[in-house]
């Protein structure tokens, strides 16, 4: 039986939080090093509560912040369906992983969702090609997970989300 | 993906979200707001009066030079008239400031905090104090997406203030935000130094906005074009407020032009480089003197062209005034600008 639905908003919340961090304005050397906050903060409610927060809450999630970022509409949705899809089959494994292992799953995951919209901004020459120094945010991303990891699991205990 | 790129019918899905969206870059800006409402609020006594001396010279200054250039203006209306020569673009314009910055390190892109119901369109030019900064690509409810001219897609049609050379600057292509001249033939006068102006021409833009400021010219033996690089005016990354021009619709005559006039040479037209024609809209840009201080709203002032740039300009080469005139003006219309559309 599935549980009942408790504490959504901690869910909406926690996303809006993400999406503001994801905005905030960088200085222009520290462009590159920001961590793909959004894509983190459904990472970890996928892997936490799959039974609630899927594929379909992931292209919710991403169509919101492409249009945010004014970014091509979709594009965000598509890979961030796709890192849904991807922790939704891992997810039993990557609870098991230390911070350290996760943290590397972190980086594999956003480095490729990084890639993917690289590749179709480039496609569909919505942005120039340029350096690969973009990925240096999904090390940055994977520094962070294990601290916001610790956070968010506080946040889903302390109010009981399931 | 494909859909939103080919069709509009997701412009309007877009726009009805971006209502939610708004809030968010509001919160989002509100610790530049407290930074800068503690530097308005915690300023010394003695830095004000300075600021207050500065800015009396500064507008001193600036009168001065406006009173030749009500003299100018009219002298060369009259010189226009007398070649039948197209208008130029000038326009009101309307302060907006920038919320925040694209956070796609391929793109280069600023959200002002203007938007539809502010009366912003699509492909309207935006300036700060020093220059031309880009234009809209992208109008949300309360905001708009403004793409600079220092995008790589970004082509902005310049030419040079000195003599009229024509060329399109695009958005450098390196990670170091700056314009590059495209096309242009070894043997084309530019120098270091020179200054470029928006030409008008692609309808986008009004005329005669500083646009940037050559800083390398490469003549490559190996390259069939040279290599120009230029800095742009405009502050892109440490000004907040802008401004978006909004274009006198009546003032883009279409005269069309003799072919004559293309090849005229120096010293025939004894034009200063402004050719600012400060026009209201109603008349037809030609007698100007009366009008031209009248500011409609406090929120919207009179821009002038480049009057900051006058003194720095080489006073040779005056014949700038021959170039344009074989622009034969259309009415505007929302076909693709010339900024989009480069290779």
């Amino acid at each position: 039986m599935t549980p009942r639905a408790n504490g959504i908003w901690v869910i909406i919340l926690s996303f809006l939080v993400a999406y503001l961090l994801e905005i905030v304005p960088f200085p222009e050397w520290a462009m590159h090093y920001r961590p793909a906050w959004v894509a983190m903060v459904l990472i970890y409610w996928v892997m936490a509560i799959p039974y609630r927060v899927g594929i379909a809450t992931a292209w919710f999630a991403g169509a919101f912040l492409d249009i945010l970022e004014g970014s091509l509409l979709g594009m965000n949705a598509l890979t961030f369906a796709l890192l849904a899809y991807i922790t939704l089959s891992l997810h039993q494994r990557l609870r098991m992983f230390s911070a350290l292992q996760q943290s590397g799953m972190i980086l594999a995951l956003v480095g490729l969702s990084m890639m993917l919209s690289y590749w179709i901004k480039i496609g569909l020459e919505e942005s120039s090609e340029g350096s690969l120094l973009f990925l240096l945010g999904a090390l940055s991303s994977a520094f962070i997970w294990p601290w916001l990891f610790v956070m968010l699991r506080h946040l889903r205990r302390g109010f009981d989300v399931h | 993906m494909f859909a939103d790129r080919r069709y509009d019918y997701l412009d309007r899905f877009r726009f009805t979200v971006a209502y939610l969206s708004t809030p968010i870059y509001w919160v989002a800006d509100i610790p530049t707001r407290v930074s800068l409402w503690i530097d308005d609020v915690f300023v010394s006594q003695r830095d004000l009066i300075e600021e207050n001396a500065q800015l009396r010279q500064e507008l001193l200054f600036a009168q001065r030079e406006l009173q030749l250039l009500a003299g100018l203006a009219s002298e060369n209306s009259r010189l226009r008239d007398l070649q039948a020569a197209s208008q130029t673009v000038q326009g009101r314009a309307v302060t907006a400031e920038i919320i925040n910055v694209s956070n796609d390190p391929g793109a280069r892109r600023v959200l002002i905090n203007r938007g539809a119901h502010n009366g912003v369109f699509e492909g309207q030019a935006v300036l700060d104090a020093h220059g031309l900064m880009g234009q809209v690509v992208e109008v949300l409810p309360f905001t708009s997406w403004v793409l600079l001219i220092t995008d790589s897609r970004h082509g902005t049609p310049v030419q040079v203030n000195r003599n009229g050379e024509r060329a399109i600057a695009r958005g450098s292509r390196s990670d170091v935000a700056g314009l590059e001249l495209e096309f242009v033939p070894d043997t084309a006068d530019i120098v270091v130094g020179d200054l470029l102006v928006s030409s008008g021409l692609g309808q986008r833009f009004p005329k005669d906005y500083p646009v940037a400021e050559v800083t390398s010219v490469v003549h490559d033996p190996g390259q069939a074009f040279a290599v120009i690089r230029a800095r742009p005016l405009a502050q892109m990354d440490r000004t907040r407020h802008v401004m978006l021009v909004i274009p006198d619709d009546e003032v883009i005559s279409s005269v069309p032009v003799p072919d004559d006039f293309l090849g005229a040479g120096p010293g025939e037209l004894p034009v200063t480089e402004e050719m600012s024609e400060p026009t209201d809209s109603t008349n037809e840009g030609n007698d100007i003197e009366a009008e031209r201080d009248t500011v409609p709203d406090d929120n919207v002032l009179l821009v002038r062209d480049a009057d900051e740039q006058e003194p720095d300009m080489p006073a040779a080469g005056q014949e700038s005034a021959d170039t344009e005139t074989d622009e034969t003006v259309m009415p505007e219309e929302d076909g693709p600008g010339p900024g989009e559309d480069l290779p």
